[in-house]
This record gives C-alpha cells, structure tokens and sequence, in this order.
C-alpha cells in the first residue's frame, strides 16, 4: 500500500479488491439467511469472524517482514486451554486471564524472533518447531477438550455493548484504528522496509534483527488474544491443533492482499480476509453443504486464495506501471 | 582547531573472509575540508574499505580516530552519531516507501504520539529537495516508480543531510548523466570544512576533484599520493600492476562475412527494450555500451528468453527461432553468462566441478546414473578451455575467488557448444590476471567460429576486445561504431546521449534498412 | 599439514562433511539408547533394537520423499494423509484376502503418486507456495476419503503385508533388510542420477537454474510425485504392521518427516543434505519414540520433545556450515574477495 500520495492519482490498493469480494459475499449470504442484516445476525458473524481476524493480523505483521509463521495455532491451542482452566479460578478472572495469555503470546512470539532473527533460523521450520512444543504444553495443561472458561467471559464478549454495538465488531475497530496508527511509528515503517529489502534497511540504520524479533512478538500477542476470544465463544479450552485453521489463517492474509513475499500489504486486508472466509463457511452451511466436504472446500480455498491474492497483487502493479509511463511520457528505465 | 591535523585517521585495518583478506594493514588519512579519491580495480577492497568506515563490517584488526575520538562504529546509527554519512553504491533506499520517508529514515521525526506524520515530513522533503537542486521529484512518490538518477541523487543528498564532518561517496556518479550537478554539491562542502571519501574508478572525476588519492590492490595500499601530475598510464600501472598497453590480447579480425551473421536481432520489443536491431557475424566480438540501467539488461535478458518478446524475433545462423526460455535458447546455440554471478550464475552448494557439468550433466551418464570418470573427463575438458587449474574442480564453488568462479561459469557455458555467447559484464569483480584470461578465452572462442556479445562497464574492454560496438540508451541502439572510431570518449559520450552528427545519420539510415551492419 | 589434510578430504568423493553429522546422529540414537539402559536395564534387549529398527521403516520411506522436496526448496505437508489413504485404499481394496493384491497395489501406488503429481503442478505452474498447497491438497483429499469411506474406520489388509512386515530372513526381520536396501537405492538415485543432481542444483539457487536452462518444472513435480509415492509405501507398509489401517494412522508420521531430515543435516532452504543423513535422523526418531513410550510419557511431553528437537537441529546445523565454510576456505593460493559481504554474514 503506498504512503499518502497527494497530488497523484493513488492506485488500488489490493485490500480494496478484498473488500470488493466481501460485499458480493454478504449479498450473496443475505439471500440464503435474510437475518443476516439483523443486530443479532451481525453479532453472530462478527462472533465468528474474530478470532481467525485477530490471528490473521498477527500473521501479517511477520509476513510484511518477509518472514512465516506457523506458530499461530500453537498459541492460540495454549492460551485458549489457559483460559478454559484459569478464568474460573482466579477472583476477577476475566481480567488476570487476559494479561496471562497475552504475556503468553508475546513470550512465544519473541522467542520465534530470537530464533528467527538472532540465531538466523528458516522461519518456516523454525516456527513449526514452536508450534508443535506450543500444542505438548497445551496438552500438558488439559489433555482433552474440556475445562470452562468463566461466564463473564462467555457473556460479555459474545455480546453488544451501548445496545447496538458488538463487542466483537468494536474489538475489530479497535483493531483497525490500532493498526492505522501503528503503520505510522517507526517501527511500522521499519517492518514494511526491512520486509521489503533488508539489505537497503540495513544500509539505510535500520535494525533489521530488532523489527522482525518485535514483528514476531507482537504477533504472537495477537494470537494469544485470538486463543481468549476463542474462549469466548466457544466456553471450552481445546488443546488440538486445526490444519483447517492454520490455513484459514494464511487465506486470510492472502486474500487481503498482503503477499507472502513481504514488503506490502497491511492488516485491514486480512480482517477483511477473514471476514470472507467466514462468511463463506456460513453460506456453505445455509445453502445445506454436506459437514465433510468443508476439508475439501479448506483446501481448495486456500488454493484460490492465494491464487487470488496474486491476481489482485499483479492488478495493482499493472495499475502502477501504466500510471508511471503516462506520467513520464517515456519508458522509466528500471 | 589545527587544520592540519586528520579529520579521519586509519591505522592498519585488517579485514580477513576464511582465507582471503580483503583489507591488508591499510592506513591512511583524510584531511578537514580534503576531497581524496580512492581507486582500485572490482576486487582490489575497495567497498570493503568503505563497509568498515560506515559500520557495516566490523575489522578483525585496526584502529580507527575519527576527529580526534576513537571510532568503532557497530552500525549505520553509530557512524552518523560520530559524523561519519555514506551514499552508498548499491542504493539503500528502500523502493516501495517515499522519497520523503527514506529522506529521513531510519528515524524521521516523530510527535509527542510517537508518530510520523506524513504531510509535515514531505513539507521538509520538498524543502530540502530544492535547497539540493533535485527538481522534477515529488517527496510524496515512491522511490520505486523514480529513474535509476533520480534515485542516485537521493541517495547523495541523504547522506549530506546532517552535515556530515566525513562524507563517503561510493560511486556518486554510475548513473548520473550529468555530474556537474555533484562536482557543485562537493565544492560547497569542501567551502564548509567536510572532508569527503571518494570512491571511483573515472579517472578523470579524480583529477576534477581529488587533490588526493589512494589506490588499493589486492586489500593494500599501492599509492597514497596527490593526483596532479599523475598520467593515466601511472594510474593503470599501479592499478592492474603491469602497463595499460600489455592488457588486451592482440586483436585480429576473424570476421566471417560469408555465412549469414550467427544472430540477428530484428526489431524485438520487450519489457524496457524498445525496437532494437542488430546482427553479430560469425568470428566477431560486438560490444554493447551504456549507462547504468539503459535496458541492457533487459536486452540480455530478452535475448535468452528470461523475458517474453512482445515483438520481433530472432535469426540464429539464418534460421529463425522462437525462443521462450534460456533451455530452448541453449538448443538454439545461445548461451548467456549472467550479471549477477552469486545469484545467478553459480549454485554454490555445488562442487566447482558439478558447476561445470551441470548444463550438459547427461552426456556424463548412461542411463541417467552418472558415471564419474566420464564427468571428470568433460569437466576437465571446460577447465582447459579457460586454464582453470584442475585443484580448484572438487572444491565448493564459493570457496573460489570471484575471478575462479567467472571462469567456471564460461566453462560451463563453452561445453554447451553455443553458437554465440552472450556476456554480461564478465569481468565485474574480477581479478586482473582472471580478466586478461577472460579476454583470451572470447577471442580465442570467436575464432574458431563463435559469435559473442559483450556488454561491459568498463569502457577500456569495450575499445579493445570488441570489432564493433552498439550503444544503448533509454532501450534503443542509439549509435554504432565502427574499429576505427572506438574509443572511450566517443563511447562515453554516446551513452550519455549526446549523438554526433554522424551518428546521427548513421541511426536514420540503419532504422530505414532495418538491421544494422 | 592442515593444508594436506584438508585437501586430500576435500578431493576425496565418498567423504563429505555431511555423512560425518550422519554418522554422528546414528552415534547420538546409540548413546542415547545406552543412556536409556543404564536407567533401566531392562531396556535394549535384542527384539527391543529389532523392533525399534522395524519401526524405523515407515519414517526411512516416508522421509526419503520429505528430503527431496526439502532439497528442492519446498517441503511436502501431504504425506501423513497420503499415508492413511494408501492404508485404507488398500485396506478397503483387498478386504482381508490377498486376490486383489495384484491390482489393488498398482492402483494405490498409482493413486497416492497422483496427489503427490497434483501437489507438484501447483507448486511448478500456479506457483503457490510449497507448504501451503500440500498442506491444502492434503486436506482437501482427506476430505474426500472421509467422504468415501464414509468415516467407518476400521479395515483388514491382506495378509501378504502383514506376513511382510513380521517375516524373516535368515534371522533378521524383512523390514530391516529392506531399510539396508532402500538406504543404498535411495542414495543412489539422490546423488548419483541426472536428476538428483539437477535437483541439488535448482535447491542451491532457482535463478541460476533458471538461466542454466535446467527442467524446473519438470523435477519440481516429478519430486513431489516421489514423495506420494514414498508416502504411500509407507502406507501400506504401516498397514500391514498395524495389520489395519485407520483414516488419521499417518498424522503422527508427518512432523517427524520433516524433522528427520532437518536433524539429518540437509538444509531447510534446499541444495545440501545427504539421504543418508536422513535415514540416521530416521532411526534416531524411532529409538527416541520407543525410548518416550517406554518412559510412558504423555503425548503432551512426545509434542514438546519433538518440537525441541527440531529447533535444537536447526540451531546445531547454523554451526555446522560455519565449520564447513571454514573447511572449504582453507585453499591454497586464494585471490581476494570482491569485498561483498560472504554468505552467512547476518543483515
């Protein structure tokens, strides 16, 4: 996505598209679930929608920085099992548990950093590593599905506040207006240059190994947050580890137009991403598609999505290059 | 302050990569308000000198006194803080932010929200854009969208940015058609008492500017002396270690102008290459000249199939060829010796010897399994062609020095049997001894019946090995020049775009033919 | 003296710095069982190690495929799921008798090579990222067993697999036998085919490949089809042993693929890395899952033991291409660099 741009025509971003396919989306969903629209409608699919859209734009702080991450349901399984087991055992549960698994997740994200970034590990391995050790640990903590996540909790964050807000949707706000801001700090900047080209980061005094072990922090702060909103709508703690979720969470970056290659992109593609994918479960549902053939449709869709994400990253490019050689009047060499 | 005293002072830097050393105890000075160049050839350490002034590399051993206080800079961040700015030659802008954001990174200016604010950065942008004479450039646009020029000067003027007591410019002028625009900006900073570091290899920017020069070969210093009364020929003596006259192998004319010419190029059209046209005949060397960025490397490219042609086609020994991948262009005989070697042109895992082999791997095997003594044989076979010593075969490839791995690759591309090689700036970061071998190895090649082409940034190759050479600007031929006229002013200036008036008619009458001759 | 030394290693062809973290993890899976004996003595007795090298199988097939596609650069998500749907296409295929084992074993060959194919055309062609499009392929296919088998889990194989796996030559059970023989074919065709190396080289660097003219495509699914076709092998191997086979009996076989061949030595991006490395990693992981049953311990603890074991490997192997690094730089008569910064300095 490019900074602001006065005084030249701003081409497309790629989330654009993603918010595009959305809409067509929900009217599509609409037409098989008229209550869609309504206040309940909307808090069920925000309810459903957040914590694969918190995940996702976890992800997409290490994917700018041309990093992966698989560590994202390893997180999610601990914390959500901390949740389900702690929140009803502490006085003012709700609270403590929230602070719990977001030191969690940022503990797990900065080591993935540290292994990534210091000691120079592929991040690929590096993080299915963390994973696979994330689930031992939430196996250790609840060896089967089960627990119970505390009633305020369970309540309060599956529903609306101020009487027409979900708690879901102003989380997502939350979200949203957190990352505008954030895309303006140094260390925002930093992720998009060093994801980019970190040899010209570098070059430039930017610490490059710094960014990406924060990027990973934070990321994993994310993701200990989507394993409590987990908790909240599901009331259980679950220890297993979802292949499904795991991909969802890359579909939804990729839809959202943040490449995997890094460098451009941003989060409010992803939520949107994530909303899509969300919405398209439950129109499979309402249309009345069989349970089984939600793994083959996970795995086709993963393979659209990426597909997808790169027809709309090639679009936006195409855009640039014909809107730069209009202005120059010329071939731009290079 | 005793302005006779250094502003920078080196003392035995030493810089070692397993066993080679690309810093040998060098040492020097720089003086307050000094402008001193620094020469040497690709290889002679050079841009590891400046790596270790800016902080990127940390020297085995050394000292360094950088006005008056010890210096030992672990980052760009350190470097700054002690007065020390570095334009560096591989840009370090980063390409999909804005001139204004990379004007002021790594830390641009934040309020009391820890955020940046964009309007009032390119408000500043804009501000030092003028003071800086850089006009046509919009601190809103995106590094990325800007002309290799436009970016270069970017670079220079961040780095002046926070006045700097020691500038490093580090190639300043590769793309810069016009350079008096620099040579101004460094009279004003000389005026102001900033010392400035150099580094090229245009000898005549060093006699512009330079009261002063140092001269690195093989990681040590060779000449520390002042530039006025120095002759190109003292220069290329030190530089290359033997004199200019002996480095290009005798060139006679093995031109061929009975067969049909073994490429002939007709009006290909591609991403960054607009209608070009030529033929290389059998038995002859045609150079190919430019500026940084022109669309040469896009030609090259194009060429082999790397890219796709959006118009034209090729001729191979009068046949024509669709060529849509650089396996395809193997078959057809065209062979290309790529830009970046370490990206490019070896697998580095490999042995020196799988290297070799690897194109033509199955000629060694029977029945797919390879049979060893047969690999050696062929590999042996590449080696002898560019006097490749058979110790350096087992090896890893990248324990080989630059000049041993160039070699490989032509081996490579030798045993392939192409018709025509193309060569894309072979001899860049290529010892000297490695070049000359090189020179013989296309001379020898064309001899006996091959066709190369030859693009090279250095211009003293092009004038020498070539019988002919076509000068690419802004992705067209804009002149060719013929023996007699090559040489590396003409060359120079036709690259810059400044078209003679013969030229001139020259380029009407080959656009109306067709093909150039 | 070092100078010598190093040269006569360097120049020598069977011996290579890989095969020597090879052979030391075989040495770390003995001391490990050694370690193993002296806390309970009761441990290691001949079937014990018999039994632990029989295991070793299903992981030494399984991860020859896993460390081609890794040595490519990819890495294959996939083959736990192939494993079960080899296991139950055959299961279901022969039903308990061994009629239909003569065709019912092409066909699952066949098929299991196919998804694998599937998994190298959208690697090669659609240029989807390696894990994400084995990992989706793998679930989407899990999807349509589920949907054929219609859930019910459990079937009988034939017992020509089962006798296979339980038999005996001479004394020494027919798996292990068979693990000596894959070891040898399978470093034969890695290192010393056209292919193999071909497929070194595109691991080492794709741009150099592509300028080089080699068949990427080509060898980028053709290896992605050995790796179904290795999973599915396994498969039925598994099938035969466990004399049954279930929908998720090779989820617990799809990690330490991958982890074999990281502790083996190969590296993760592609381009280096020894089969026999592999195989080593191979037996390790089984002497270490038979020695983590044998301390009953949870599958919680099984989790984080593995997963440890990979970061630990992949820490241990950034040390070793130093050492190599080192090694291969001590040539006599070295020129000097071109001042760029050499490969494994950090950005």
């Amino acid at each position: 996505m490019s900074q602001s741009t006065r005084g030249q025509r701003r081409p497309i971003p790629s989330s654009a598209f993603a918010a595009l396919l959305y809409g067509i989306m929900f009217a599509i969903y609409l037409l098989y679930s008229p209550s869609a629209i309504t206040l309940a409608g909307i808090t069920d699919l925000l309810n459903n929608t957040i914590v694969l859209a918190i995940a996702a734009a976890g992800l997409t702080l290490v994917i700018l920085t041309a990093e992966l991450d698989l560590s994202s349901v390893g997180v999610i399984a601990v914390t959500n099992v901390i949740v389900a087991t702690v929140s009803t055992k502490v006085p003012g549960g709700a609270f403590i548990t929230l602070i719990l698994v977001c030191l969690i997740g940022l503990l797990v994200g900065l080591i993935n950093g540290w292994l990534v970034a210091f000691l120079g590990l592929q991040s690929l391995a590096a993080t299915l590593g963390t994973m696979i050790a994330c689930q031992g640990v939430a196996l250790l903590i609840l060896e089967a599905p089960g627990g119970e996540v505390a009633a305020f909790i369970m309540n309060r964050l599956t529903d609306t506040v101020f009487g027409f807000m979900p708690v879901a949707g102003l989380i997502l706000l939350l979200a949203v207006a957190g990352w505008l801001l954030f895309r303006r700090t140094r260390l925002g900047i930093a992720i998009y240059a060093v994801g980019t080209d970190a040899l010209a980061a570098r070059l430039s005094g930017l610490n490059v190994k710094a960014t990406k072990w924060l990027a990973f922090g934070l990321a994993g702060m994310a993701y200990g947050l989507a394993g409590y909103m987990l908790g909240a709508q599901t009331g259980t703690g679950d220890p297993r580890i979802s292949n499904s979720f795991l991909l969802y969470v890359f579909a939804a970056v990729a839809i959202g137009g943040t490449p995997l290659g890094g460098g451009r992109g941003g989060v409010i593609g992803s939520v949107v991403g994530a909303g899509i994918l969300t919405v398209m479960q439950k129109l499979l549902f309402a249309v009345g598609v069989a349970e089984f053939y939600t793994n083959i449709f996970n795995g086709v869709i993963m393979i659209v999505a990426i597909l997808f994400g790169n027809l709309s990253a090639i679009l936006s490019l195409r855009q640039k290059a014909i809107m730069s050689q209009h202005r120059d009047g010329q071939l731009v060499p290079n | 302050m005793d302005s006779s005293a250094p502003i920078l002072q080196a003392t035995n830097l030493h810089k070692r990569y397993g066993a080679t050393t690309a810093l040998d105890e060098v040492s020097f000075s720089l003086y307050p308000g000094e402008v001193c160049g620094l020469l040497g050839e690709n290889g002679a350490g050079k841009s590891t000198l400046v790596k270790v002034l800016s902080g990127i590399v940390i020297p085995d051993a050394g000292e360094i006194i950088l006005d008056r206080l010890p210096y030992h800079p672990r980052n760009i961040l350190d470097a700054k803080a002690a007065g020390l700015s570095t334009a560096f030659q591989e840009l370090s802008l980063i390409p999909t932010l804005s001139v204004a954001v990379n004007l002021f990174l790594p830390k641009p200016k934040v309020n009391a929200l820890r955020l940046v604010s964009m309007r009032s950065l390119e408000e500043e942008a804009s501000a030092i854009l003028n003071q800086y004479g850089i006009t046509g450039v919009s601190p809103s646009a995106l590094i990325g969208d800007l002309p290799l020029a436009a970016r270069q000067r970017i670079e220079i003027v961040r780095a002046m940015l926070q006045n700097p007591r020691v500038l490093l410019l580090d190639e300043p002028t590769a793309a810069l058609s016009e350079r008096e625009w620099l040579f101004g900006l460094v009279d004003g900073l000389i005026a102001r008492g900033t010392s400035i570091l150099y580094v090229t290899h245009r000898l005549d920017e060093v006699r512009r500017l330079c009261k002063r020069c140092i001269m690195l070969r093989n990681g040590k210093k060779v000449l520390e002396a002042s530039t006025a009364g120095m002759t190109d020929d003292d220069v290329f003596s030190k530089m290359a270690g033997r004199s200019v006259v002996e480095s290009y192998p005798v060139r006679e004319s093995s031109i061929n102008d009975s067969a049909p010419p073994v490429l002939e190029v007709r009006h290909i059209s591609a991403a960054r290459v607009n209608e070009i046209s030529f033929a290389v005949r059998r038995g002859e060397v045609l150079g190919v000249a430019a500026l940084e960025g022109q669309g040469q490397s896009a030609l090259f490219k194009a060429l082999v199939g790397l890219t796709p042609l959006k118009q034209g086609h090729l001729v191979v020994d009068g046949k024509r060829v669709v060529i849509r991948s650089p396996r395809a262009a193997r078959v057809a005989g065209l062979v290309l010796v790529p830009e970046e070697r370490k990206s490019e042109g070896i697998f580095n895992d490999l042995s020196t010897a799988a290297n070799i082999s690897i194109p033509i791997i199955n000629q060694a095997a029977s029945f797919d399994f390879i049979r060893g003594k047969r690999e050696r044989r062929l590999v042996e076979r590449g080696a002898a062609l560019v006097d490749l010593h058979s110790r350096y075969l087992p090896p890893n490839i990248d324990a080989l020095s630059g000049g041993n791995q160039q070699k490989a690759i032509l081996a490579r591309s030798l045993l392939t049997e192409p018709k025509c090689l193309l060569l894309f700036d072979p001899t860049r970061g290529v010892d000297v001894g490695t070049k000359y071998n090189i020179y013989r190895v296309i001379r020898t090649f064309v001899r006996e019946g091959g066709a190369a082409l030859f693009y090279s940034t250095e211009l003293d190759e092009l004038v020498h090995l070539c019988d002919r050479c076509i000068v690419i600007y802004r992705g067209t031929v804009v002149a060719e020049v013929s023996e007699k006229e090559l040489s590396p002013h003409v060359l120079l200036s036709l690259a810059a775009g400044h078209a003679s008036e013969a030229t001139q008619s020259m380029i009407t009458a080959n656009s109306r033919n067709g093909t150039s001759r | 003296m070092n100078d010598i030394l190093t040269r006569s290693l360097l120049s020598s062809r069977t011996f290579k710095p890989e095969t020597l973290t090879a052979l030391l993890v075989l040495l770390g899976a003995v001391l490990m069982m050694l370690a193993m004996k002296v806390l309970n003595p009761g441990f290691g007795s001949v079937q014990q190690i018999a039994a632990i090298l029989t295991t070793s199988i299903f992981l030494v097939v399984a991860a020859y495929g896993q460390g081609l596609v890794i040595l490519l650069g990819g890495i294959d998500l996939s083959i736990g799921v192939v494993m079960s749907i080899a296991g139950m296409m055959i299961a279901g295929l022969t039903n308990g008798s061994n009629e239909a084992l003569t065709w019912a074993l092409p066909v699952t060959l066949i098929s299991c090579t196919a998804i694998g194919l599937l998994n190298g055309l959208g690697v090669a062609f659609l240029k989807i990222p390696p894990f994400i499009m084995t990992l989706a392929n793998g679930t989407a296919f899990f999807g349509v067993a589920l949907g054929i088998t219609a859930g019910s889990s459990q079937r009988t194989v034939a017992p020509a697999l089962q006798v296979l796996m339980s038999a005996q030559i001479g004394g020494i059970p027919v798996p292990i036998v068979l693990i000596g023989w894959f070891l040898v074919a399978g470093s034969v065709l890695q290192s010393r085919t056209t292919e193999g190396r071909k497929i070194y080289a595109i691991g080492s660097s794709l741009a150099a490949a592509r300028v080089a003219g080699l068949p990427i495509e080509a060898l980028t699914i053709a290896a992605y089809g050995v790796s179904g076709l290795c999973a599915a092998i396994a498969g039925l191997l598994l099938a035969g042993y466990s004399s049954s086979a279930t929908l998720d009996m090779g989820d617990p076989f799809l990690m330490p693929t991958i982890a074999a061949v990281v502790i083996g030595g190969a590296c993760v991006t592609g381009g280096r890395g020894l089969y026999f490395g592999t195989f080593a990693g191979a037996i390790f992981l089984s002497a270490l899952s038979t020695i983590i049953t044998v301390l009953s311990l949870s599958q919680g603890w099984r989790n984080i033991i593995q997963g440890g074991i990979i970061i630990i490997a992949l820490i241990l192997q950034t040390k070793q291409w130093y050492l190599l690094s080192i090694v291969n730089r001590q040539l006599p008569g070295k020129q000097s660099l071109d001042g760029v910064l050499p490969q494994n300095s950090e950005v």
